[in-house]
């Protein structure tokens, strides 16, 4: 009795009101994903999905699919559309921040028309891209065409190359309000008299940008391009809309060729194991990312 | 020290599943939508229990009761009015089964009958594409209805359709086909005759052509709609689903090649629904479209001025045409009896009729799809169609062969390879697959 009332003097009372969130947590985000692990090691597919026994295969669902040439472009799209996405948005966003940060008048009501992408549901920003690259009907090919930037109509959506690049621009148009506002929350952080005493000492602005503002909205610079990673990595709604990873598999994404493999081919436990290794990258960056934040804390 | 290693560990994994919440979010919504219906079904059949206690000596006879829910994707609103007022019709007519639809949209169907499957949460009937009804049926959810249910009237491609095992596992509920369909001012104005051969095709295709209009246009999606519009092309060399790196498959491929090269279709087939390439018929910028019977009413109604007609796909050797429509399957150790009870009243003839024509559909009931249509022309084409229509599968494996056929035709419209190259690859699958 005397153990167990130590036990919860001080800190250990701490872990009885962790108790509900972690039971919950173990339920509702440990079991699928362990569940989604057993899966993939199996062989399940229409035949033995409700009735049948599920044979343990080992490792061949992921043999295989190194072997696919559909993975393995997937895997380059993803990274090629997080890294491409997150670098541009990130700037375009920084840069409208600071911008707005200058309070002219009415800044803080363009602002928040800014943040109207980030709004808008991303099925509808989807389909609106795909109007807009539309061959015959596109408008961008209209206004190529009258400012006789272009002579025939671009196929963008139809030829491999063009609509990569058409899904990575419809996300970086949805990504630059996220990057804006959370960069812009971090500048009023900054004090003001810094950068009065800076000019002082006579700093230019460009010394002042470098030397103080980007040095101070480190953290914040780290969290939004981490959080930008994992939302942009796992990109589904955006892509299948627009172009459902084609034309010819070209722009299937790890998140839409685990949806394939498992619903429209049956493949469970291929796409399952699509889904696991996509979760596994996400596990690294995020341990990354707790380890930036963790170090900084302390 | 370590008790911090693990601390991280569970807190990356929570914050990598709390931002994947995307599909989370939508499933429990789904689920809570699931329990008040649940709560509804189970108020319902209190009420059932009452009434049936009231009428028991009828109750006695009929060993049909309870609720029947059907679950079907039909996106197209008459369709769904149509399905709603025969429904409407069966539980006046009785009082012991309560019959109430669900919408699933297509895109959606398949993945709910997998997850309802596994979950053991299915409906009592479902109404569904035909050419997965194999694959359902392999997975052991489908309850035998061999003897249970008459088809000897009915056409063989649908029957065939829910035969798995040589076993009976549904019941067909309508059948449609693809035909030909072109804009009689266009054909006019450009001199033009109904094509009846490839050759033909292809040239009235180019004629049509102008800088707004494209000649010829059909679904081309790289998924089972695009397949089934792909697959009479090659099945009117005289190969079959499975043969396609053959010299009739090539011919195919490079008669789609020629088509998108010459300008006289579009690439954006490959992006278009066939309910996309029936809106660029009626606005006018396609003049020639192959899509299906189920369009008409649509089409009737939303463009009641376009003077359009219909004619059999133009062939190459011999006349084809992909065999669509939807099965009923009854979903085993769910309410079996109330679902037979169900299909007994919606496959006579009267409530066929009705439904198949406000639907634009064909009945899978040879006296019945005889008499259907007597004076609609396009309708009687599409009946005369229907001989040649061929069914896709019947195969567990279907979704894979398809996914291998979809794959070769977007390859070549696309340009990624030749012809040849897709044939070869396409066959390489399907013979991994069909031994």
């Amino acid at each position: 009795m005397l153990k167990i009332r130590k036990f919860f003097r001080y800190d250990n009372i701490g872990l009885v009101f962790v108790l509900p969130a972690f039971i919950y947590m173990l339920v509702f985000v440990g079991y699928p994903i362990i569940s989604n692990i057993i899966l993939s090691f199996q062989n399940v597919t229409v035949k033995n999905l409700v009735a049948g026994s599920k044979e343990f295969v080992g490792l061949k669902n992921y043999q295989d699919l190194f072997q696919d040439t559909v993975f393995v472009n997937a895997i380059f799209n993803t990274l090629l559309f997080t890294v491409s996405c997150l670098v541009i948005q990130f700037i375009i966003g920084f840069a409208l921040a600071v911008f707005f940060n200058q309070n002219f008048r009415l800044s803080k009501a363009i602002r928040g028309l800014l943040m109207m992408p980030w709004m808008i549901p991303i099925t509808v920003t989807g389909l609106i891209f795909k109007f807009i690259f539309g061959t015959d009907v596109g408008v961008l090919n209209f206004a190529l065409q009258s400012m006789g930037l272009i002579q025939n109509n671009i196929e963008w959506l139809t030829t491999p190359g063009t609509a990569m690049l058409a899904v990575i621009f419809a996300n970086i148009w949805i990504g630059i309000p996220f990057n804006m506002i959370l960069i812009s929350t971090g500048l009023t952080t900054i004090p003001q008299e810094l950068y009065e005493s800076a000019s002082i000492d006579g700093a230019g602005k460009l010394q002042k940008f470098i030397r103080i503002t980007v040095p101070l909205l480190k953290p914040t610079i780290e969290s939004v391009l981490i959080l930008g990673f994992i939302y942009t990595f796992k990109v589904f709604d955006l892509v299948y809309v627009m172009t459902s990873g084609g034309p010819v598999n070209s722009t299937h994404m790890l998140s839409t060729y685990s949806y394939k493999l498992s619903f429209e081919m049956f493949k469970y436990s291929m796409g399952s194991a699509v889904a696991n290794v996509l979760f596994l990258i996400l596990l690294g960056v995020s341990m990354l990312y707790l380890r930036t934040t963790t170090k900084e804390e302390a | 020290m370590k008790l911090k290693k693990v601390t991280s560990l569970v807190m990356a994994t929570m914050l990598v599943t709390m931002t994947l919440t995307g599909c989370g979010g939508a499933a429990a919504q789904e689920s809570t939508e699931a329990s008040a219906e649940e709560a509804t079904e189970a108020s319902a059949e209190e009420s059932q229990v009452e009434e049936a206690a009231t009428t028991e000596e009828m109750a006695e006879e009929a060993s049909a009761s309870g609720d029947v829910t059907i679950w079907y994707y039909w996106e197209n609103e008459s369709h769904q009015k149509a399905l709603d007022e025969m429904i409407q019709g069966y539980n006046e007519s009785q009082s012991n089964v309560s019959v109430e639809a669900k919408y699933v949209p297509f895109a959606d169907f398949k993945k709910q009958l997998s997850i309802g499957a596994s979950a053991g949460e299915l409906p009592d009937l479902v109404i569904l594409d035909n050419p997965d009804h194999a694959s359902y049926a392999s997975m052991g959810i489908f309850a035998d209805l061999t003897g249970k249910f008459d088809v000897s009237n009915y056409y063989e491609g649908p029957v065939g359709s829910c035969t798995y095992d040589s076993k009976l596992y549904g019941v067909p509920f309508g059948s449609n086909c693809l035909a030909l369909y072109y804009n009689k001012e266009m054909m006019d104005a450009a001199g033009a005759t109904v094509p009846t051969t490839w050759d033909e095709l292809k040239e009235t295709a180019s004629m049509l052509t102008t800088d707004k209009v494209s000649g010829l246009a059909f679904c081309s999606l790289q998924n089972e709609e695009g397949t089934f519009n792909f697959l009479p092309w090659v099945w009117s060399t005289g190969e079959t689903s499975y043969t396609i790196d053959t010299e009739g498959g090539i011919q195919a491929l490079t008669y789609v090649k020629e088509l998108i090269d010459s300008g006289a279709m579009s690439k954006e087939c490959i992006n278009w629904t066939q309910g996309d390439v029936m809106n660029q018929f009626i606005s006018g910028n396609v003049a020639m479209m192959i899509n299906g019977p189920w369009q008409v009413p649509t089409m009737r109604a939303e463009a009641p001025d376009l003077k359009w007609e219909v004619a059999l796909i133009p062939q190459y050797s011999q006349y084809a045409s992909g065999l669509g429509g939807e099965n009923y399957g009854v979903i085993a150790g769910g309410n079996e009896a109330g679902a037979l009870d169900f299909l007994g009243y919606a496959t006579a003839d009267e409530q066929v009729k009705f439904m198949m024509n406000t639907m634009g559909y064909i009945s899978s009931d040879k006296t019945i799809a005889e008499t259907q249509f007597t004076d609609d022309a396009v309708m009687k084409l599409f009946v005369e169609q229907m001989q040649y229509a061929q069914p896709r599968g019947p195969l567990a494996e279907w979704p894979d062969v398809s996914d291998a056929i979809s794959l070769a035709f977007n390859q070549v419209i696309t340009g990624a390879a030749t012809p040849e190259d897709a044939a070869k690859t396409a066959q390489g699958t399907i013979d991994s697959i069909v031994q």
